[in-house]
């Protein structure tokens, strides 16, 4: 019945309006190719300052799951494919378009993403509720471990080199610190400076890295030269047949129930759960369907995209009734949500429960709006992907510059940006995945002030740490996910290694 | 695999300086935590220890990786779309980039946010070859003055809108 009352809010036509602009906004600046959904929320959040709280998450909703596909589109349609969410779609959906079938890989990635976004939404309409409910019961020991499992899981498990993701988890850890402690009001590693006092704002950081670091990187070795794109090509050919139709809708089921429950746990969110589900159609396809693998198989765009979707809503189970956030996005929606007084966690439901199910059921009308603009808008699509690259990296220095000035209308804060935008240059180049970093300075300090109360409660006693039978089971079964992922991996890097070679014996 | 790590000539000085940067900051915080002041009623931790965990990682991670790095396991290089991996860094690119933000930096106040945007834009746009020049400056012109009309005008943030625009309207909040 709440949600009806969301539904009520989100359906009023200046809300429709909103989430009409986020979904649009969110997909256009997540076409742009090296813009991941990180980035794009952290780029578009200075859109939200000026709206009230409601007209916000409206329109972060759409901006989220706009994000999301964009990515999709990019590397259908762009020869060069980087993006780690969508890279597995690039996978096939790349050869796709090169053989002509461009629009039918965009359709069923399109149809996908809608099926499995409504889907999972379903799903997170009812399991937040109860999540956060049985969360109510969780005290500090509780809050300990799993925000342990989402530094390892984060830091530790997704980049190719534990050590660097490590220390980025660590740098992130230690900026969360400058600043005013929570717990006893002492001021920390600021040296005096007023400007550090009230501490270094989140969306500096994240503007900086993501933006600010990824235009710097691209720029020292940008390609140059016309941007390749591949074609779409038009006619009865080119759109989902009735082969193609039998072909995706079990992929897109399986991705869906594949990626949901890959999101609400700390493992990885989107990257993980597109790999899964490639990995999974790639073994039951039969016959000839599995011949195209890696020369264009339907199944493998519409499988990774809806894990994709129904990924990106499992991820705000955790955030909205843990306050936990598990991938970047995550952390950046969670600093929106902060800006305006909203506290994601198991008391958000009663305390701003009108608030939620506005969000919920805006996640319902922004995910319909995804499937009506993006069919009909791919020619805008294609024209976004050929913005010079000039421009396109001199407008993200623009965006992330007003970004970082709109957080206090000071000019010193860009120099904040600067600063953390030349770090992220040297963290690519070096090979530190940034992500962690994000991660770690938001929920840093939450972990801190849950850490010091477990200590307090229990005398300081730190095996105290291990007494609550959550906690217990939270560390058993990221155990259970290490060995796990140390067995992905390999399977990962044979899956990569496959095509590779397929490409070679040709 | 990246141009790093194919390239067997390149010395990873670079990378082991910036993993000890890790190092370093690592230290300081160590050295500097042992002044946080802890209040007489503290009966938990304290607000020191998180600190040193912290800063201990830091100088573990950095070293660690450090290590690897003299073992001959170097990084591998973000991909991205628009990166061509062959190519050497163009450190004089780099350094207009960054020259220029810094130039806007300064010129958003005396000069307002339009004009410090149109020179971030067409200086970014001129770093990175953009041609021809005088197309690149009359996009980053529009582009100023419709960003201050949308974020100053209709979403009300208030960019200042600088002594040449102050008297029109529209472009306040």
């Amino acid at each position: 019945m709440l949600l009806l009352e969301g539904f009520a809010t989100a359906l009023q036509p200046v809300y429709l309006l909103y989430a009409l602009g986020g979904v649009f906004v969110g997909t256009a600046v997540g076409v742009l190719p090296g813009i991941g959904p990180a980035m794009t929320v952290a780029l578009l959040m200075p859109i939200t300052y000026a709206l009230e709280p409601a007209a916000a998450l409206i329109v972060f909703a759409g901006i989220y799951y706009g994000g999301m596909y964009g990515g999709s589109t990019t590397s259908i349609l762009l020869n060069t494919p980087g993006e780690s969410s969508s890279i597995v779609t690039a996978l096939e959906g790349n050869k796709m378009a090169k053989a002509g079938r461009g629009a039918a890989a965009l359709a069923t990635a399109a149809i996908g993403s809608f099926i499995a976004g409504t889907i999972a939404t379903v799903l997170l309409t009812f399991l937040a509720p109860v999540v956060a409910d049985f969360a109510v019961g969780l005290g500090p020991v509780d809050y300990v471990a799993l925000m342990v499992v989402a530094f390892l899981t984060v830091g530790a498990l997704l980049g190719a080199s534990v050590l660097r993701g490590l220390a980025s988890l660590a740098l992130g850890l230690f900026i969360g610190l400058i600043g005013i402690d929570d717990s006893t009001a002492q001021q920390r590693f600021t040296f005096e400076n007023p400007t550090l006092v009230d501490g270094i704002d989140m969306v500096l950081v994240a503007v900086g890295l993501f933006a600010l670091g990824e235009a710097l990187y691209v720029a020292s070795k940008l390609r140059h030269g016309p941007v390749e794109l591949i074609p779409v090509s038009k006619g009865k050919n080119a759109w989902l047949s009735k082969e193609d139709w039998k072909r995706s809708w079990k992929p897109w089921l399986r991705g869906t129930f594949i990626g949901f429950p890959i999101g609400t746990v700390p493992a990885g969110g989107a990257d993980v759960s597109t790999f899964l589900s490639y990995a999974a159609e790639r073994k039951l396809a039969k016959g000839a369907n599995k011949a195209q693998f890696g020369k264009g198989a339907i199944e493998g765009v519409a499988g990774p995209e809806a894990a994709n979707n129904a990924a990106a809503a499992g991820v705000l189970v955790p955030l909205l009734t843990l306050g936990i956030p598990t991938t970047a996005t995550a952390a950046m929606m969670l600093t929106a949500f902060q800006r305006y007084q909203i506290q994601p966690g198991p008391l958000l439901f009663e305390n701003q429960g009108a608030l939620v199910w506005t969000l919920i059921a805006s996640l319902y009308v922004g995910n319909l709006m995804l499937l009506v603009l993006n069919l009909p808008l791919v020619g805008l699509w294609v024209k976004i992907l050929q913005i010079p690259r000039p421009y396109l990296y001199a407008g993200i220095l623009v965006f992330a510059a007003l970004g970082a000035f709109s957080v206090n209308f000071s000019p010193s804060d860009v120099g904040i940006l600067l600063v953390v935008g030349i770090l992220g240059y040297f963290m690519r180049r070096y090979g530190y995945p940034v992500a962690p970093m994000v991660v770690a300075m938001i929920l840093g300090p939450m972990f801190e002030v849950q850490l010091r109360r477990s200590l307090q409660l229990s005398q300081n006693d730190p095996t105290a740490l291990f007494s609550s039978p959550f906690a217990l089971v939270v560390y058993v079964s990221m155990a259970l996910i290490f060995v796990a992922s140390w067995w992905l991996r390999r399977r990962q890097a044979a899956v990569e290694a496959a095509p590779a070679q397929e490409q070679v014996s040709v | 695999m990246s141009s790093l790590a194919t390239t067997p000539a390149k010395r990873p000085t670079g990378e082991i300086l910036f993993a000890l940067v890790f190092v370093s900051v690592g230290v300081a915080g160590l050295a500097t935590a042992g002044s946080i002041p802890i209040p007489p009623s503290e009966t938990g931790i304290g607000p020191r220890a998180f600190p040193y965990i912290v800063c201990g990682m830091l100088v573990l991670c950095g070293a660690g990786v450090v290590l690897q790095v003299l073992r001959g396991k170097v990084g591998q290089a973000e991909d991205s779309e628009d990166l061509d991996v062959t190519a050497k860094t163009d450190w004089v690119a780099l350094a207009k980039l960054v020259g220029f933000v810094v130039l806007h930096i300064f010129l958003i106040e005396p000069a307002g946010w339009p004009v410090a945007a149109a020179v971030l834009f067409s200086g970014a746009a001129w770093s990175l070859d953009a041609k021809p020049l005088w197309k690149a400056i009359t996009v980053s012109v529009i582009l100023a003055l419709v960003l201050q009309y949308v974020f100053g005008g209709l979403l009300g943030v208030s960019l200042p809108p600088g002594p040449l625009l102050e008297g029109v309207a529209f472009f306040h909040g």
